[in-house]
Formats: C-alpha cells, structure tokens, sequence
C-alpha cells in the first residue's frame, strides 16, 4: 500500500491515540506492528495520533548529562547517544540525516551546560530530556511512511501547554509540569486542515507559557497519551506494552493473577495508586474528565483484549478486583499529651510533615491519636528527615516511628458491602502484626499496614482467600480474564485434562451400581505423581504424608514407587504396617504432635525413625535406654505458609521447637546419648512458591552448620496442588533446582522431603447425588448426599473445590447455586456460589474434583448419614 | 576407617604428622592422627600461587600454620599427649601455640566441662633460639586484607583505598556472600580454598568433643603463608579493641570468645613472624584501635554495601535477595549490629537492611540485656562491649523516633535510671585508642576519626 492510497477522512472522523513504550519502539520489528496496528485503526475510519517514548534507556542517559558537571563526560555521552540513534536508523532502513538537527542541537546543550534561551538549570535539563522523544519520533515517522502510511510528525509542544500549579516548586514546574487538559477544538481543526490522518508525536514532552520545553516527570508518556485524549476528546487511548494490562496481583508474586478485563476510572486509578507499577496514576484523570477509555494491550499479542477502563457501569455489583502490597512504609503514630479535644491538633501536625516536604498517605485518627504512612522516598532513606520530623512532632504529641511496614490494599467497587465475604482475610490478618487499617472515604479500598516481616508470602494466600470466599469474583469472565500463568508462564500453566474426563461414563455406572457418596481413586495418577517428585534428584529420601489419604492401595502404590512413610500417630504407623507387613520401620517416620512420652519409647523401641519438637519429650529419655538412636528435630524457623490459618505451622501454632531451645534441646539430646540427625521444618501447606523449599532448607543449613550430627535436612513438604481454574501448578522444575542450588551448597548434607497432598489430591474425586433443588429468593441450593460429614474442607477451611454435573457435563452452566449437604448445620456445603447447569435435576450426579486429599480420612458419622465408600480404580478397573 | 574405633576417652595422643606444600598445584596437605588412628588430612589450595619465591620462609610458614591449624582436629578428643612427628617447634612458637591451645579453646572446655589449663604442653627444642629477627624478603609493598563480608572489613578496605593503599581481598573457604560483598568493592580478590579431613566429621558422628575454635588464628596462619606465595609485605585483619576483652569470667578462668582476634593474639603472632619468618611481613589489625561503635559509625557512611553485607553468624552459603535470607535476627550478631548501626542511620534505611525492627520486639529483651551485660553475661559472640551497647541504647532513648520502640522505652524506664550517670557518653567511646601495633604508614588514618 502506498502513501497515497490512504483515502482522507472527513474533518470530524474520531480520533484514536495509541502510545508506545520504549522497549517497543527500541525494537526494528515492533514498528512492522505499530505501522498495521495504525493502518487498521485508519481502515476502520479513525485519525490516528501515535505517542512514542524515547528508545529504551535514552531517557537515563540524557539525565547524567544533565547531572554531570564535567563537560568532558556530558560530550562523551551525547555522542553515544547520537551514535545510538544514527545506528538504529540504519537499523530501521531510514535516512539518518533526518536526526541532523536534532543530534546538533543535543551537542550544543551538552557543551554549553545550560545558559541557552530559557535560563537556569532546570530548563536546560528539561530541553536536553525531550531530546530523547524527539528523535524517536523522528525516526518512527520515517518508519511509518517507509511502511506506507502518510504519516506526519507533530511537535508534541506545538500541542501541549504546561501550566503552572499551586504550590509548584520550580523543579517540578520544568520536570514534573501539568497540562490542561480539556477538548481542544483549535487543536482537533488544526490537525483536520493538515492533510494527513495519520500523526506521530512525542510523550513526556510540553511547552511553557514562555516558549520553552518541559517535560512531564515519570510516567510522562502515558500522561501526554491522556492529554492527548481528552484534548481530541478521542474515542479511545490505547496503550501498547509488554503486557496485556492491569492484573488481579502482581503476577511476579501470584502466577494466578487474573487479567482484569474491565475498570472504572476510579477503580483503575486505586490499583494504579496501590502497588501496579503498569499504570502510571497520574494519566488516568484527564480521561476520567473527559470520559476518554483507556485500553492497554500486549504489543507481543495484539489481538488479545487487554484491560478496558472506562466510566463506572451503573449496574456494577460490588467485588474486589485487586489485592496489592507496597514494602517499605514508615507509620508515624501521634499520641496527644494532655490536648484532647484541642482545637488546631490536626493542623499542627500536617503543618510539620509539610515543612519537612514529606507527602502522607493513609490516615487513621482516633480522639487522642493520629497515625499516618509515609512511602518509601529517597529523602526518607538517605537523610535525617525522619529524625527531624520526629523531634518536632514529639513537643507537642508522643510520636512512634513504625517501621518498615507493608501496606496490603483490596481494592474494589463498595467494599463495605462486602465484609462478610471477608471472614477468612480478616482471619489471616488477625494471626499478624496489622498496626493501621484504613478504609478509602470513597470506599474503593480496604488497606492494612502491617509488619514487612509478617507480609511476606501472604499476596498469593490472600489473593486465593479472596477467590474462595467469592469476594473476587474470578468466575465473572465479562471482568476477569486468564491468569497471567495462562497468558505468560507457557507449558507450565496447562494442566493436563484430569484423569476423570477419560471416564465419565465409568464413573456415573460407578455411582449407579455402588451408591453414592463415594470417592473414586485413580492409582495411575498417584503414581504419575510420584513419578514427578522422584524424579527430584537432589532429594534422596521420600516420606508420603500418610495422613492426606491413608488408604492401603495407595500406600502400596506408592511403597512401589520407593516412597517411605510419614505417621503422626500410632493408629498411622499400624496402618503402614497392616497394609505393607513386613516393611523396614526405618522406613517409617513418627512425628506426632503434642504425644506422651510413652508414644516416643513405644516409637523408638519399634524402631521407627522419630522426629521431636519439644525439650522434656528428649530429657524423658535421660536414661540413656535409647543411646546411639538417631533423631529428628523439628523446628520452628519463622512465620508459616499456606492457604488457611488452621494449616499453616509457623510462629503462634503448636508446632516446632523454638529458635532459642535448640542448644538446651542438643544438650538434653547428648545427655540422652541421642544423635541429631536430621533438622526438620515444615511451614504449612499449599505452597505454590517454588523457591519455598530451597529457602527453608538454607534456613536449616544455616543451623546445620553448628550441629556437626546433622547429615539430613528436611524442609516438610505442603507442596500446592492448584484447585483454582487458571491457577498453574507447582514448577517441580524449578523446586528441584533450587534444591540442587542448595545440595551444591552444602554437599554434607543430604536432603528428604515429606509431601502428602501433592501425591493423591487429583488422583481422588468425590461422587455425590442431587437429592433436592430449593430457591429460596434468588438463592439457589442444591443439595445432595454428600455434605460436610463426606468432604469437610469447605466448612472448615473454606476450600475450594471444582463442582462438575457428570450427568450434564458439557451443557452451559448458567444457573449460580450453592451445592450444599444434608447435614443440619449452615456451614454444610461444598461449593458456594457456583455456576451449573440450568437443568440440573434430583438424581444428577455431580463430581467434586480434586478431591483425594483430606476426603474420606476427614469423614464422620455426624448425623448418623454415614460414610463414604471409597472404590480404587487401577487402570481401568474398579 | 576399618579395624579402628574412636575411643574418645581412650585416646592418648595427637599426632602431627606431616605438611607438605605442592607448588605445582598449590595445594597444601596438612597430615594429623591419633594414636595409630586414620591420618586426617586437611588441604589448602591457593589458586594460581607462583611457584615460592621464598622457599625456608614459605616452609616455616607451612610448619606454623600445621600446627595451628591442627587445633581442629585435637579437640575432637583433647589427649594428654602432643607429639610433633615434624620439625619439633622451637620455644617461642610453642609458647604461642600453648596460648592457642589453651585460650582459644577457653570457651570450648568451659562448655564442655573442661579444663585445658595445665594441659597443653608442646613438645619444643631445648637448643637456644634461633636469634631474634629473621631476614627481610623485600616484599612488595602491598596488602592481602581479609574479607568477611561483614561491615569490619569494609570498613578496612575503604579507610585503605582512602590512602591509596595497593590491595587484594581474601577469603578462606567458600562463601557466596563474602564473593558478592568483595565484588562489590571492585577490588582484586582471593580465595584460598580450604578443604576439613571428611575423618572429622565421621569423628562427630561418632560422639567427638565439638565447640568453638579460634578460627582467626587459623586463618591468620593460612594468610601469612599465602603473602609470602603471591608477595605481599602486610596481612590486614579487621578487629577492633573489643575483641580483647573477656566474654565471661567463672571460677577464676577468663573466657573470651574472640581471643584469637584480640591484641594479646595479634601482638604475640606479629612478633613471632618478625622473628622466624620475614622481618619484613607485617601482620596487624587495622581497626584495632577503634571500638565497635566508632566502626559502625564508619560504615553507616558507606551506603553502597547496606544492601549486602551480613555480620550474621549463621553462614548462608547461599545470597537470597531477601533480608531473611542474610540476617536472621534471632542471633547476638544481629542484635548487635541493628545497635550499634541505629545511632548513626536514618531509621526506615536501617530497618530495611533487616527487614525488621529489633528494637521494637518484646520477646528479645533477654537478649538485649545480654549484650548490655544486664542481669546476664555477653553473649558467646564477636560482639562488642558492654559499655557500647548501653551508650548506643542510651542515645537511642534520645531520639524521638527510636524511644518509643519497645526495647528502647524499656531501657529507658528500667534500666536507665540504675546505671551510674556518666558512664553512657558515647563521645569516649568513639574516640582512637592508643593499644595498636599499626605500621607507621597507617598511623595517620585516624587523625580524621579523632576529629570527629
């Protein structure tokens, strides 16, 4: 297509803005993109203004020019850069004469060090940091027109006036400037009359009242894209990066982060302002103004939608949409001294922070105390700021510097319509040091300030407390889109199809002539499973958590696959040994919690290897009658992991001999003739972290150190299975290397692991029969045969738990519905607020997936509704 | 190990046995045993080593750091008897190697239940010594500065690079963390290699004594023969005054967890390297005149290494981004430096080195105490005096934005009031002292910290 082809559209034709990042536009083959990507926009009847960054790392180099003070080195890397941009030309096939002007006037202010038309330091860094862009958009217009489209270039500073504000420093008036940002008609027939529908720009850069450049401080070229917005009032602004949008978390910490499809402005600029470094805050409310949507999408996948942010939708139920943490923060507590009810308290106290030029951010007041957080600046970090604020503000209050904090925001439409789905974070959140929570006036956001050391780990738990408890909605595909794992992570993310799928048809002929409820065991996928774990080589010793699913099949299964066994109680260890007799009790490890000190003899005298966690459990043993047995001990190393407080092991739970009885713990050992070991610790479960057990492991290492008996180290197990749709597996891979990272390390010491869930949760699934369908209102129950007596982890834990109709199973499912039990207590269900089948019907049998883990074993007679029956299949067979 | 089982109360003797040095693959074997036990072999590698420029010093040397070195492996068992099947150790060295034996394992035998006074004896020559001095080598006028990757040394090597001092960092053994710390300085580097007989740990497994050994003088031998392989006139350590002074005293004994790098042990080794091996190496302490909190105030200033050193006595042998991961704040060295740091850091840049607050934590109040020698004695740790700590805490109660802090308030209304007035200045306390066996090139480093 040539330039001339492009037929001219009509003056009020709407406007489209696309923006591109540096990393975008430092690429040759991007612009191959960027040219259709406009071309189509043309074609579909829009003007098209592009707004580019400067090339990646353009913008860093032209400020150590400015900051240099030695003309020599400002020479020396003006000439790189120009070098630089004259070989990208090159690269990109356009003429590199085209940049002349540009890298002259770039060697003028790099020699002249200041002192060109606008005086003082800023203006001429402001001038020397618009370079950047201005070559870029030099060089992509040649681009543009070289892949066919009459494109022309546009002075961003022709288009965009900086005014200054209220309270402006003269730094930010040069480096941080503001525009005005209404429709602009002017503008919108300026650009009409030029001949061209195609145009290219410059981000970040503007013009002062007096002719000069400034430029728009971070984040700037998202912000001229909005300026330009609003001021065309376009029918949308698109920005094109290396990802798909705005996420559900961060995705560097939570793989199953959901895309978020759509926003409001408001919502948007909350997530913006709390954490997501995607967005910068500042560009969204010049569109929110003018009602401008903002779209981001993937340069690397334009045809996925990204996130669509735009005015509030009337009907929109209340949800969170994001959870989001920020390190690093600084609460000031302010305690008045005798002042209560004095007027001007409040102003005296922000009077302070002003004059220290510190910006607060959350506030929490009370009659007689003030608490504010202060983010992370260099001011705060490099200088005596803080100890300054700190003395003034203690003359007339008691001050208290809280630090360093994590804030945690849930941010969402009408959050305070939605406390009661929030039980288990407040839960969560109880268990921590949560020194400050605050509640948005505008009620989009919920945020705890809590210790940094206790945030760690906690955004992924969050993240799936908040699906579990349908608080986010990650079923509402118009809102959420796929997990950034689906999006992002490749192989890793596609689960494979379960094993049922294969054998629907078994399985309802199962229910059929076996009865219902019953859970159904696939061995093949037990095995699979096993297969994976050994398949670890730097762990040498496999201890299957029996207590996950102690039935025999599985125990031989897995004794085949050179699994030893892990037994919490004496009823665990006859188990074992009723299913395999005959098996070496070395292979069996006892740790039991809170047991007598006869268990521990009787445990010893079997011969089975045996883990302790407590001091007098070993002093018991003063005797010596076990002298020369190895042990294990089992220590608390720090906060614990996992999806539900009532499984997590750290700090505040039973378990784990603490930090600071270990060297009595090794004396009482000694003098019992007992040798450590092994150094245990297991921190919860369903970890999907895969650098957990690395990190556990040099925890113990690191103690190991100073316990020459030490041959063994084993950092637990509580390997997640992901129970979320969307949410990728665990990266087994990547365990192992950290593992063998660790082995490297320390090659005296050898490893063991004991996983339970991760080797049987998939391999079970529950059958159940609908036996009644109710509404009550808009609610709807469905209920069958199995309960909280049959599956107990959704009462107790709120787990989630795929919930399948295997009568109906590729029917739509458009009927939401809770699946609940026949058990006379509310917290009976299994699944809440789930979709099924319209016409699901008495007598369907319905699958709960994933359901071999803490099933059956969990199961009780309440109610006298009986047990379930547990069938195994092997290979095909029942 | 067939045909022998370690009797560790029946053991008679400690042999050493051997010690050879390889030039060609600069591999040092160092050969011990008991009674007709397995030999227990430790190797020392020194990467790319020319071969030995100076070959009498360089075995003297060799032969010094044997029978240091050899405190490792005699502890397992503590027998009466010492048998040097080497070059039997003329009288001054003996008497050194006595005070290593006996001092260095002071905190050893106390814990344990011994009590090695009176117990050590090395064989030594009965001729006169050998003379006084031992020649000069003309070595090149440059240091081999040990690393640990804690703030010590680097303060050392920026007070160093201050003068313009030519320089190489060195380490022993493996260690992520120092490697990453010394990239950091952009510094030449070494690191010796140093490999434990793998008969030790069958010894542990096997119900051998275990407890503290003094590493320092184990290391400082292993320096002193790698500056006469690759030329160097200085060996620079980085421990200060407090590293002289006792941790407990019980019973009439003095304990002192840090004896090997306290002044008695710099001085008595200087002069016997002056004496037997090279008048002209030098082997000092460069901080040795100053307290832990003059060091502390030192390296506050030196931002770029916050983020990456680590004074923790546990040995991550493995960098984590994470604090956690470098810090574990549950051991005297972690309390210490928090202190010691806090008077002289802005607050949120301190905390974000450990990733917590210390001070602000109820539950370590005991351990506060300890290094405040409160109702407790010091710790068993390098950590500094008790002087030093109650002035650092003292200041702290000072400050608006520490005094409200658990630990500090506690001090503050506890404490405070029943220590003697006066005794908490920390300006003394900062002040160069006059006990050093600097060489005069570096007399002048501290003109600047007097000043201050």
């Amino acid at each position: 297509m040539n330039a001339s082809s492009n037929p001219a559209l009509p003056p009020d034709a709407p406007w489209i803005v696309l923006k591109f990042g540096g990393s975008s536009v430092a690429r040759v083959a991007r612009w191959g993109s960027i040219a259709e990507l406009a071309r189509q926009r043309h074609a579909a009847g829009h003007r098209v203004l592009v707004v580019v960054s400067a090339l990646s790392g353009v913008t860093d180099a032209l400020k150590a020019i400015g900051e240099s003070a030695d003309v020599g080195e400002r020479r020396r890397l003006a000439e790189a850069l120009a070098q630089r941009h004259i070989d990208f030309a090159a690269e990109l096939g356009v003429d590199p004469a085209l940049l002349a002007p540009w890298l002259a006037h770039l060697s003028e202010l790099a020699a002249s060090g200041g002192g060109s038309r606008c005086q003082g330091l800023y203006a001429w860094q402001a001038e020397l940091l618009a370079m950047g862009e201005l070559m870029s958009s030099t060089l992509g217009n040649a681009a543009l027109r070289q892949a066919g489209l009459n494109s022309r270039w546009l002075d961003a500073r022709d288009c965009l006036q900086a005014q200054p504000q209220p309270n402006q420093n003269e730094w930010a008036r040069w480096l941080s400037a503001s525009v005005p940002a209404q429709r602009d008609d002017e503008l919108r027939e300026r650009l009409a009359g030029r001949n061209a529908d195609i145009f290219i720009t410059q981000g970040f850069v503007a013009r002062t009242a007096d002719g000069c450049t400034a430029v728009l401080g971070r984040g700037g070229s998202d912000t001229s894209a909005a300026y330009f917005g609003a001021k065309l009032a376009a029918a949308r602004v698109e920005i094109w990066s290396d990802v798909a949008g705005l996420f559900s978390a961060n995705p560097r910490e939570v793989p199953g982060a959901r895309l978020l499809r759509r926003l409001d402005f408001q919502e948007a600029q909350e997530i913006a302002t709390t954490g997501a470094k995607m967005l910068h805050p500042r560009c969204l409310s010049p569109l929110r103004r003018s009602g401008v949507p903002l779209w981001i999408r993937d340069t690397g996948n334009p045809d996925l939608a990204g996130t669509e942010i735009g005015p509030e939708a009337p009907d929109a139920a209340p949800s969170i949409k994001a959870v989001s943490t920020r390190r690093g923060i600084t609460l000031v507590s302010m305690e008045t001294i005798g002042m209560w009810q004095q007027v001007g308290f409040l102003a005296d106290v922000f009077e302070v922070f002003r004059k220290h030029g510190l910006s607060v951010d959350l506030i929490g007041s009370a009659e007689t105390n003030v608490t504010v957080s202060l983010d992370p600046s260099e001011n705060l970090l490099g200088s005596d700021v803080l100890a300054a604020l700190c003395e003034e503000l203690a003359q007339f209050c008691r001050v208290r510097a809280i630090t360093p904090c994590t804030a945690v925001t849930l941010v969402g439409r009408g959050m305070r319509g939605m406390l009661h789905r929030l039980r288990d974070v407040l839960a969560d959140m109880g268990s921590l040091s949560v020194h400050l929570i605050s509640q948005s006036s505008n009620d989009l956001n919920l945020t705890f300030v809590l210790d940094e050391a206790d945030a760690e780990g906690l955004l992924p738990r969050l993240h799936a407390d908040l699906i579990a408890a349908c608080a986010l909605p990650a079923e509402e595909d118009e809102v959420f889109g796929p997990t950034w794992a689906q999006l992002y992570a490749g192989d890793r993310a596609s689960r494979p199809q379960p094993w049922w799928r294969a054998r629907v048809e078994a399985l309802r002929d199962i229910a059929a002539a076996r009865g219902t409820p019953a859970y159904v065991y696939d061995l093949g996928t037990v095995r699979e499973r096993a297969r994976a774990l050994r398949g670890i080589g730097a762990v040498s010793r496999w201890h299957y958590a029996i207590k996950a699913n102690p039935h025999p099949a599985i125990l031989r299964a897995l004794e085949t696959e050179g699994f030893d066994f892990e037994c919490v109680s004496p009823g665990e260890v006859d188990a074992v040994r009723e299913a395999l007799p005959g098996l070496d009790p070395q292979r069996i490890l006892f740790t039991p919690t809170m047991a007598g000190d006869d268990e521990f003899a009787d445990a010893l005298a079997q011969g089975l290897r045996v883990t302790f966690d407590c001091v007098e459990a070993v002093r018991a043993l003063a005797d010596g009658r076990h002298g020369g047995r190895s042990i294990a001990v089992r220590l608390d190393i720090g906060p614990g992991r996992g999806q539900h407080a009532h499984v997590r092991t750290g700090h505040d739970s039973k378990f784990g001999l603490p930090l600071a009885d270990l060297p009595a713990f090794v004396e009482a050992a000694q003098a019992a003739g007992l040798v450590i070991d092994t150094l245990h610790a297991h921190l919860g479960s369903g970890v999907f972290d895969a650098g957990h057990w690395r990190e556990v492991g040099l925890q113990l290492a690191s103690l190991a150190e100073r316990l020459p008996t030490v041959t063994t180290l084993n950092p637990g197990g509580g390997l997640g299975v992901p129970y979320l749709p969307g949410e990728p597996a665990l990266d087994l891979g990547a365990l192992g290397a950290g593992l063998d990272e660790l082995r490297a390390a320390y090659p005296r010491l050898t490893l063991a692991m004991e996983p339970g869930r991760y080797l049987v949760a998939e391999a079970g699934v529950l059958l159940a029969r609908v036996s009644r369908i109710k509404r009550k209102g808009r609610h709807v129950y469905v209920g069958c045969d199995a309960g909280m007596h049959t599956l107990l982890r959704p009462a107790l834990y709120e787990a989630w738990h795929p919930v399948v109709n295997l009568d109906r199973p590729d029917a739509p499912r458009t009927m939401r519905a809770d699946v609940v039990g026949p058990v006379c207590e509310s917290a009976d269900n299994l699944a809440l607020d789930r979709r099924l089948p319209a016409d699901t019907a008495v007598g369907d049998v319905l699958l709960v997936d994933i359901a071999g883990a803490y099933g059956a074993v969990m199961a009780s007679d309440y109610n006298r509704r009986g047990r379930p029956l547990e069938i195994v299949l092997d290979g095909g067979a029942a | 190990m067939s045909g022998w089982t370690f009797r560790r109360d029946g053991i008679g003797t400690f042999r050493f046995v051997s010690a050879t040095y390889d030039a060609a693959t600069g591999q040092a074997r160092l050969e011990y045993a008991f009674d007709d036990g397995p030999s227990m072999v430790e190797t020392i590698r020194f990467p790319g080593a020319p071969a030995p420029a100076h070959p009498q010093a360089v075995e003297k040397a060799l032969q010094l750091l044997h029978l240091i070195a050899g405190v490792s492996y005699f502890k397992a068992a503590v027998p009466a008897r010492i048998v040097v099947e080497t070059a039997v150790p003329d009288a001054a060295t003996a008497a050194l190697l006595d005070a290593v034996y006996v001092e260095g394992l002071a905190e050893f035998a106390w814990r344990n239940g011994l009590d090695l006074r009176g117990r050590i004896a090395f064989p030594r020559t009965v001729a006169e010594d050998a003379g006084t001095t031992a020649p000069a080598l003309a070595l090149p006028r440059r240091s081999l500065v040990a690393i640990g990757g804690g703030k010590d040394s680097l303060v050392s090597v920026e007070m160093l690079r201050a003068l313009g001092e030519d320089m190489t960092l060195t380490w022993v053994g493996e260690s992520p963390l120092i490697a990453a710390v010394a990239a950091h300085t952009g510094l030449p580097t070494l690191n010796i290699g140093r490999a434990l007989s793998p008969v030790l740990f069958e010894l542990n497994r096997q119900g051998a004594w275990n407890g503290h050994i003094p590493v320092t003088a184990i290391n400082s031998a292993i320096l002193l023969l790698a500056a006469l392989l690759y030329g160097f006139d200085s060996v620079v350590f980085s421990n200060e005054q407090s590293a002289s002074a006792a941790t407990l005293e019980a019973e009439g004994r003095v304990v002192n967890h840090q004896w090997s790098k306290g002044f008695a042990f710099e001085r008595a080794l200087a002069s016997l390297v002056h004496a037997r091996i090279a008048a002209d190496l030098d082997y000092f302490s460069l901080l040795r005149p100053l307290s832990e909190l003059a060091v502390t105030r030192e390296f506050a200033r030196h931002s770029q290494y916050h983020q990456h050193f680590s004074s923790c006595n546990r040995n991550f042998r493995i960098l984590g981004a994470k604090p956690r991961e470098r810090w574990c704040g549950a051991c005297p060295k972690c309390h210490f430096v928090f202190l010691a740091l806090a008077p002289f850091m802005a607050k949120p840049a301190l905390v974000a080195i450990f990733g917590r607050n210390l001070l602000d934590d109820p539950e370590l109040a005991g351990d506060f105490d300890a290094l405040i020698e409160w109702q407790a004695h010091k710790p068993f740790e390098c950590v500094g005096e008790a002087a030093e700590s109650r002035a650092a805490l003292a200041a702290l109660a000072g400050r608006a934005e520490w005094k409200e802090d658990a630990l500090v308030r506690r001090f503050a209304a506890e404490i405070l009031p029943q220590l003697p007035p006066g005794s908490l200045d920390m300006a003394p306390l900062l002040r160069p002292g006059t006990d050093h066996a600097l060489p005069s090139r570096y007399q002048g480093l501290f003109d600047a910290i007097q000043r201050a």
